[in-house]
């Protein structure tokens, strides 16, 4: 058994590369081993910022010798009057074989040659020779580059390559260019603090030689060494590390021999806004900051940043790094103090002056749509007056910080800031709130907005967002969503589910297409098919949202919203809160077994119903049935429980309460198996075609009740 | 001003010195040390030396410092970390060498910058430009946290694919006598002995700025926008690339200016870039195939030097 290791060194690589590359070689590698027959007893993936590297130990020497059943030529064509041919002899001299050891065999294509030959196993080190090219050159990402005069791609230049079994060199060249890289047992250690190159006597010394000389390998240990050491430091000044765990594996990939270094700023620079401070050490400088224990975002004035560098030298590194720090926070406070000394409504003119999109005009024109639609909106809730001047302020003000100094500088900021300048301009607190809260959700777990002024204003500028972008015909396909129109179009029914808002979706996209017809500034001409679309749009995300966030099974799903019956698409999105509120009660009844109790009459029902002719709409009893037409008794009883019915169902029309819906269709469920299959039960279709439609009427009328819930046709079971 | 008793040497590191400092090391790596170039530009790479250059087979290995305008960085000399004129240093060496980094480290060592003694890093950057058809790979150098220098392995300019590849170093200049004077202010640079950097350009800072944002006239600025974009066009059906060249970073600095002075509406803003676009990658075209009918004259020169 041997071991074997492979380490490719290059120039500094990407910090995300190194996880994917190893997460690449851990697919493919131990299958590709174990397809040739040479696995391992165990597999190890080291990477640093300049290289990659793997150790296979307890690797076999060479494949088992193996022996296998080789096809050859038509019995016709190797045997004439039982002599071999020349291609039967070709044949047996191929596999090494004499022609004696030839067999015939049949298969569904005839007589062949077959013959039991051995395969000797390759050595290690020849098949190893063959792979590695392929492991490393094969190795897929974003990016690649090109370097010298080669045509190589990596992500950054390959400088050596070491390969060893156990204390042999297995040599290989990777020729870009006029550059060779000849494989070798030497190694480069950290790039300062152990500059002589190593020379390593056997695979086995590798993650140990190296940690000798400043650089430890493993991934998982300098994740675990610089989180403990973040920690530690932290506690030293007292306070406790904000962790960030992106940041965290990113670190530690940007450094061969991590050590944790604290440096601090001056207090005033708390004065920013947290949010600010908390981004210019993660984001661009990448250090861990430091909070008041027990607190989410207060800042103590200390930063932890993990260095590359000697750790003898931190002190010097410290103050390195804290006259950066500090350029940075005065930077952030020379924004800050510039912006405060404009108002939020200067900016705004200035947006006039930023694109959305090419074709849609500026920001300062999607803002003066943004105000239309939120006036739509404040009609559709009923705002109260004082209700409406803020969402209409709001609504002005929620994009004047895209032209601040701060945002312009660092975009996530967006909103954030707008809320601390409205609050600066004096303007009312729901206003400066909205600002900040129409951004939610930001993402799939975000928070969801917590006022109504907030949510209105998202919904309006989510709005204009879909519709502009729909209407130049940019809709969203496959993975391709570059507006992330998918999510928006989430958010407003998240966010109309989470706030109960009483808002009619169906009505409001047409009154949004029709101002975007209106518009002599845009190019939609007509508002089909751009209507229709988004309409499909929203119902498929409302159908996904019930599916994979409420937990509505795909059945029930589909009796909400009708499978394409317009009646009860248009229903769901003029009334989003009633198909919610229909689709868990549905999944409620499942449940508790009501459902089992009910659906099988009522589908019944509506399957004979279907050849009948009465309105879906019609409830009523007395307006579309003779009693006098009445043969059997259980269709009078039938008629009854359709009349008890009656107020029952209108009441869940009107207040979306289902339950005594539901509780009367299971009152009516055996009177109308007894309609079915009593004693006095009767045949439906009779010869009569006004006995007929009568007793059809009867069976649509129930179907109609029903329908106020749902499609009962789409339910797959009880 | 005191630079001792930081590890980095005892010489005087005046503006001035960082700059003679880097000719001195880059001319012994056998680069061409050449003078900054007579047009306004927004980066270094956009100097001929460094934008035709890096296109074709030919070798180039060329080191300069040069003035860099972004009309909409200026902030009337009242940020202390942000100028719209100020100076990069820019090396440029095709193909790249394989020990480009340690080359480097090793200029960082002149300017008596010991890695020893600090954290420096090589942290993932990528650099595009798509007004001029640009793009290339490579890193921003951390000296304890602060940027210092931007690595880029070129690989298009002008829409044209570099073979072989080039190495770009740009030092921003600024950023790194600040930290090796340890000031808090571009303007507080020490120059030489006596002058400060705010001696020379702090005046230029706050009437350039009032220039580019209040003062500059639209109506002329778009008129010499179209007249430079006619000029280039013309130069180039002559095959006159230098000269075409010229007027190409005229508009571009032109469009700054206009763009700083906020009269570009939206969806000419789009129009005006792909105009640049246009020029720029046309004339990255014309240069290569005007080397190409010379047969590559530097290609000839290397490989009869070599034999």
């Amino acid at each position: 058994m041997a071991t074997f290791l492979l380490e490719v060194g290059t120039e500094e690589l990407p910090a995300s590369f190194v996880e994917e590359a190893l997460a690449q070689w851990r697919d493919r590698i131990p299958t590709e081993l174990e397809a040739a027959y040479l696995a391992p007893g165990d597999i190890r993936y080291y990477g640093t910022p300049r290289r990659l590297a793997l150790l296979l130990t307890d690797l076999p020497e060479k494949q088992p010798d193996r022996e296998e059943e080789a096809k050859g030529p038509p019995a016709k064509a190797a045997f004439k009057d039982g002599k071999p041919t020349k291609a039967a002899e070709g044949f047996a001299r191929s596999k090494n074989v004499s022609v004696e050891d030839l067999a015939i065999r049949e298969t569904d294509k005839g007589e062949f040659v077959f013959v039991q030959h051995q395969i000797p196993g390759r050595p290690a080190a020849e098949l190893l020779q063959e792979w590695v090219p392929q492991w490393i050159l094969g190795l897929e990402g974003k990016r690649f580059m090109r370097w010298g005069d080669g045509d190589f791609k990596f992500p950054r230049p390959i400088r050596w390559v070491v390969t060893l079994l156990d204390d042999e060199l297995i040599p290989l060249t990777l020729e870009n260019g006029s550059e060779k890289c000849e494989s070798d047992r030497v190694t480069q250690a950290h790039r300062v603090l152990h500059p002589a190159p190593i020379t390593l006597q056997h695979a086995q010394d590798y993650v140990a030689t190296l940690r000798g000389a400043y650089v430890e390998v493993d991934v998982e240990k300098r994740q675990t060494q610089i989180k403990a050491a973040v920690e530690t430091a932290a506690a030293g000044v007292s306070g406790t590390a904000r962790i960030d765990a992106d940041l965290l594996s990113e670190v530690a990939n940007l450094v061969e021999w991590p050590t944790a270094v604290v440096g601090e700023f001056e207090t005033e620079f708390l004065e920013l806004p947290s949010e600010v401070a908390i981004m210019e050490m993660e984001s661009h400088q990448r250090y861990f900051p430091v909070l008041q224990p027990g607190t989410a975002a207060q800042l103590l004035p200390y930063f932890i940043t993990i260095s590359n560098g000697d750790p003898q030298k931190s002190p010097l590194i410290a103050e390195g790094n804290g006259r950066v720090i500090r350029a940075r926070l005065s930077d952030g406070k020379f924004f800050f103090d510039a912006d405060r000394a404009v108002s939020l409504d200067t900016f705004v003119t200035k947006l006039d002056t930023v694109t959305f999109e090419e074709r849609l005009g500026s920001m300062g024109a999607k803002v003066d749509r943004i105000e239309a639609i939120a006036t739509l909106i404040a009609d559709q809730l009923n705002l109260g007056e004082t209700e409406r001047l803020h969402l209409h302020r709001a609504a002005h003000l929620c994009k004047a910080d895209l032209v601040t100094q701060m945002v312009g500088e660092f975009p996530e900021l967006q909103g954030v800031m707008g809320e601390k300048y409205a609050r600066h301009c004096g303007e009312a607190e729901p206003v400066a709130i909205a600002i900040a809260e129409h951004y939610l959700p930001r993402g799939a777990n975000d928070h969801l907005p917590q006022t109504l002024i907030g949510q209105a204003l998202g919904l309006a500028d989510r709005l204009d967002t879909l519709v502009s972008i729909f209407s130049l015909g940019m809709l969203p396909t496959g993975s391709s969503d570059p507006f992330a129109l998918r999510r928006a179009a989430n958010a407003i029914v998240t966010v109309t589910w989470d706030a109960n808002l009483a808002i009619n979706l169906h009505e409001l996209l047409d009154q949004v297409v029709n101002t975007f017809v209106d518009n002599p500034d845009l190019t939609v001409d007509r508002a089909e098919p751009l209507r229709s679309q988004l309409q499909d749009f929203f119902l498929q995300r409302v159908q996904t949202l019930l599916q994979d966030d409420l937990g509505i099974d795909y059945d029930l799903v589909n009796a909400v919203l009708g499978e394409n019956d317009p009646t009860y698409t248009q229903r769901a999105l003029t009334d989003l809160l009633d198909v919610r509120d229909r689709a868990t009660y549905l999944q409620a009844i499942r449940q508790d077994g009501t459902l089992a109790k009910i659906y099988e009459t009522v589908n019944r029902a509506a399957r004979l119903a279907a050849q009948g002719t009465l309105d879906t709409a019609a409830l009523d009893p007395a307006q579309v049935i003779e009693t006098g037409r009445f043969q059997q008794a259980s269709e009078r009883a039938f008629y009854e429980v359709l009349q008890a019915l009656l107020p029952q169902t209108q009441s869940a029309q009107r207040d979306r309460d289902y339950q005594q819906l539901i509780a009367g269709l299971e009152n009516a469920a055996p009177v109308v198996s007894r309609f079915f299959d009593g004693p006095d039960s009767v045949m439906v279709m009779d010869k009569d075609p006004a006995i007929q439609q009568n007793r059809l009427n009867l069976l649509g009328l129930l179907r109609n009740h029903a329908r106020v819930l749902a499609d009962f046709g789409a339910v797959v079971k009880g | 001003m005191e630079t001792c008793g930081h590890g980095w040497g005892e010489n005087d590191v005046h503006f001035q010195s960082v700059i003679t400092t880097l000719h001195e090391f880059w001319s012994n790596q056998g680069c061409l040390i050449v003078q900054p170039y007579d047009t306004e530009k927004g980066a270094g790479t956009k100097s001929p030396h460094t934008f035709l250059r890096a296109i074709g087979p030919e070798p180039w290995s060329v080191a300069y410092a040069e003035p860099c305008r972004r009309p909409a960085d200026g902030r009337y000399g009242e940020n202390p970390n942000r100028y719209q004129h100020y100076y990069q240093y820019q090396v440029l060496i095709k193909p790249s060498p394989p020990n480009i980094q340690d080359m480097y480290l090793d200029s960082l060592r002149a300017l008596g910058i010991k890695p020893e003694d600090h954290d420096i890093r090589f942290v993932e950057d990528n650099w595009e430009d798509a007004a001029v058809g640009a793009w290339g790979v490579g890193w921003e150098v951390w000296l304890d946290g602060m940027e210092i220098t931007q690595f880029t392995y070129f690989q298009q300019c002008g829409g044209i694919d570099c073979r072989p590849v080039s190495i770009e170093l740009t030092y921003g200049l600024e950023r790194l006598t600040m930290y090796l004077q340890e000031v808090d202010a571009i303007a507080k640079i020490q120059w030489n002995d006596t002058l400060t950097y705010g001696d020379v350009h702090m005046q230029g800072e706050i009437e350039h700025s009032k220039y580019n944002f209040d003062e500059s006239n639209p109506e002329l600025l778009f008129t010499l926008f179209n007249l430079y974009q006619q000029e280039a066009e013309q130069l180039m059906e002559k095959g006159l690339v230098l000269p075409s060249y010229d007027y190409v970073l005229k508009c571009s600095h032109t469009f700054n200016l206009l763009d700083a002075r906020g009269v570009i509406s939206v969806t000419e803003r789009t129009r005006y870039i792909r105009q640049v676009r246009g020029l720029a990658r046309k004339v990255a075209q014309l240069y290569y195939d005007q080397r190409e009918a010379l047969g590559f004259p530097l290609l000839k020169e290397s490989v009869g030097k070599a034999a």
